[in-house]
């Protein structure tokens, strides 16, 4: 084995998957002796959901928000929250997990040892976990909030 | 270096990874229809309940202990042994699928990225466990014989932290003189009995045999085993998957059946399975067999042993199709010809052999060949059923009864094939 210095990280190093990739199309028109369409320079391939909101599709999951105690962060009920476990866990991310066998979505904060895990809605109070008393497993960090718009009220 | 990667209890540890509660708590899964138990966790395992054991007869053990029950939700081991398999590759350019839960990597020239062997299998170990939730245990070894041996040590001794490296001749001797011949990768029960014959009892004294001997006895593929053993790779890596030679299958009706309507149903809606798997494969399958089978361990009601028929017809087709519409024909006449009312029928079954590519053709005197309109036909319903959901679209004589089909009392959510099944979070 060679000592390396500076070894990349392991969830650094990826096989390139072709079946992954995108056509993007090149000419969309024959080219004639006239005058080509302007266009066809600035063509790009359509837009996909799916490459905006996942980055990691092996390590991605669907969760639906069904509670009302992270209305801060938008998320609502009904919400569909992409949550990524391969993304490590920093201070404030919002994160699904399970305490004690039930699954919520808090916002993750960490003082001296302990967790924290703090709704965004004032009307509900922050969770304590001590780790000899409780079982606490991460599923991953929410990378998006999928939500429909909220249905019109008109005032009265 | 190879390294063989295998998911610890993996049915049960997908179970988990969706549910932490089951931590620590015995869990067991059900085999279709929720039969037998086809895994157990290690809590399980201790309880004494084993492999292969039919259900029914853990009721007084489910009382006393409080066991977590889980019909076999394909849907999400498949998709989760998906994932794992694509997330291997990010370790090692060379992946074999050896197994839903198993996978052997081909490790070489990544000297330079990590200090050593042990540290790569730490990290993979560790990243699985974030990226999944699931423990597995990595062997390394100079040869795939050596790894999985490697692997089984990683798994078996609590010592070894679910990574074990053979790397040098001194680890190697160590852990081959203690390891069973009946263990070792490809050493069949009756080879094992041979060899035991000839006090060849750990993977040791095998490797040590002289090859002449060993060919008589258990022909080429002992000769493979005992270089593997010595450290000279004969097995390589087979990456991509190898065609099928035949497609096969026979769930079982819920309860054993005399109707021979039920029977019909229940082999069409088989049939336009394996046909659709035959279809992903691009083959034609040119023969068909029929069977029906009874249960064997049934008993009348005065406590007799059942009578027995398990009759089998096989057609050879007239030009190789892999359209249900031109076999369904066949298929039913043959089972109409070996069916016999009276009995109590567990399973019909439908074999599909001899098949050859899907741009196969012949035509003679008596038959036209494929009619290739029916092909574009079957093309169109497999993406209607890929987009709505599988049976979607089907023949009108397939589930006209739906009380046939399997039966998963226990099945957990397929969080992450189904919309309407995903996780929820307070």
């Amino acid at each position: 084995m060679i000592d390396s210095l500076d070894p990349i990280p392991a969830e650094n190093i990826f096989r390139l998957d072709p079946k992954r990739r995108q056509a993007i199309p090149y000419f969309s028109a024959q080219v004639q002796a006239g005058f080509p369409s302007p266009a066809d320079n600035i063509i790009e391939t359509s837009l996909n959901l799916q490459d905006l909101c996942v980055a990691h599709p092996d390590c991605t999951y669907f969760v639906k928000a069904t509670g009302e105690s992270m209305l801060g962060d938008y998320i609502f009920p009904g919400s569909i929250l992409v949550v990524d476990s391969a993304i490590p866990i920093e201070m404030g991310n919002v994160v699904v997990c399970w305490l004690n066998g039930d699954c919520c979505v808090k916002r993750f904060l960490r003082v001296g040892k302990m967790i924290i895990l703090e709704p965004s809605n004032e009307n509900y109070s922050p969770i304590y976990v001590h780790k000899d008393r409780d079982t606490f497993r991460v599923l991953g960090v929410v990378t998006y909030v999928v939500s429909k718009p909220p249905r019109y009220v008109r005032p009265d | 270096m190879y390294a063989l990667i295998d998911a610890n209890c993996f049915y049960c540890s997908v179970e988990r990874s969706f549910n932490p509660a089951l931590e620590g708590k015995p869990v067991i899964v059900l085999s279709n229809r929720d039969g037998c138990v086809v895994a157990r966790s290690n809590e399980a395992k201790d309880l004494g309940i084993n492999m292969g054991q039919p259900f029914f007869q853990l009721a007084e053990l489910r009382k006393q202990h409080d066991i977590a029950v889980f019909s076999s939700n394909y849907a999400l081991y498949g998709d989760t042994s998906a994932r794992l398999m694509s997330l291997l590759t990010h370790f090692a350019e060379d992946v074999e699928v050896y197994s839903i839960d198993e996978a052997f990597l081909l490790v070489e020239g990544f000297e330079c990225l990590y200090p050593s062997y042990q540290d790569l299998g730490e990290i993979i170990r560790a990243k699985i466990d974030q990226w999944l939730r699931i423990p597995v245990s990595i062997g390394f070894g100079p040869t795939k014989t050596l790894a999985k041996i490697a692997n089984r040590l990683a798994k078996k001794t609590p010592e070894h932290n679910g990574v074990c490296v053979l790397d040098t001749p001194e680890k190697i001797d160590e852990s081959l003189k203690n390891f069973p011949v009946n263990e070792i990768w490809g050493v069949g029960r009756q080879s094992a009995r041979k060899l035991e014959c000839f006090d060849i009892k750990t993977a040791d004294q095998l490797r040590k045999v002289p090859i002449d001997w060993i060919r008589q006895m258990m022909t080429v593929n002992g000769v493979r085993l005992v270089y593997e053993l010595q450290g000279h790779p004969c097995k390589l890596l087979e990456v991509g998957q190898k065609p099928k030679k035949s497609f096969c299958t026979e769930p079982g009706f819920h309860r054993v059946t005399t109707d021979l309507a039920m029977i019909e149903d229940a082999l069409t809606a088989h049939l336009s399975r394996v046909c659709e798997k035959l279809r992903r494969q691009n083959s034609l399958a040119g023969c068909l067999t029929v069977y029906l089978k009874t249960n064997r361990y049934r008993k009348t009601a005065t406590g007799l042993p059942d009578k027995q028929h398990n009759p089998s017809r096989t057609i050879v087709l007239p030009h190789p199709t892999n359209n249900v519409l031109d076999m369904i024909h066949y298929a039913v006449g043959a089972l109409n010809e070996i069916y016999a009312p009276d009995y109590h029928y567990q399973k019909v079954g439908i074999m599909l052999t001899d098949l050859v590519s899907a741009d196969y053709r012949e035509t003679n005197l008596f038959t036209a060949g494929l009619d290739e309109k029916r092909l574009k036909l079957s093309n169109a319903v497999d993406k209607l059923n890929q987009r709505f959901g599988s049976n979607k679209l089907r023949l009108a004589s397939q589930q006209h009864n739906p009380e046939w089909p399997m039966q998963f009392q226990y099945l957990s959510k397929r969080c992450t094939t189904r919309w309407s099944e995903i996780l929820e979070a307070k």
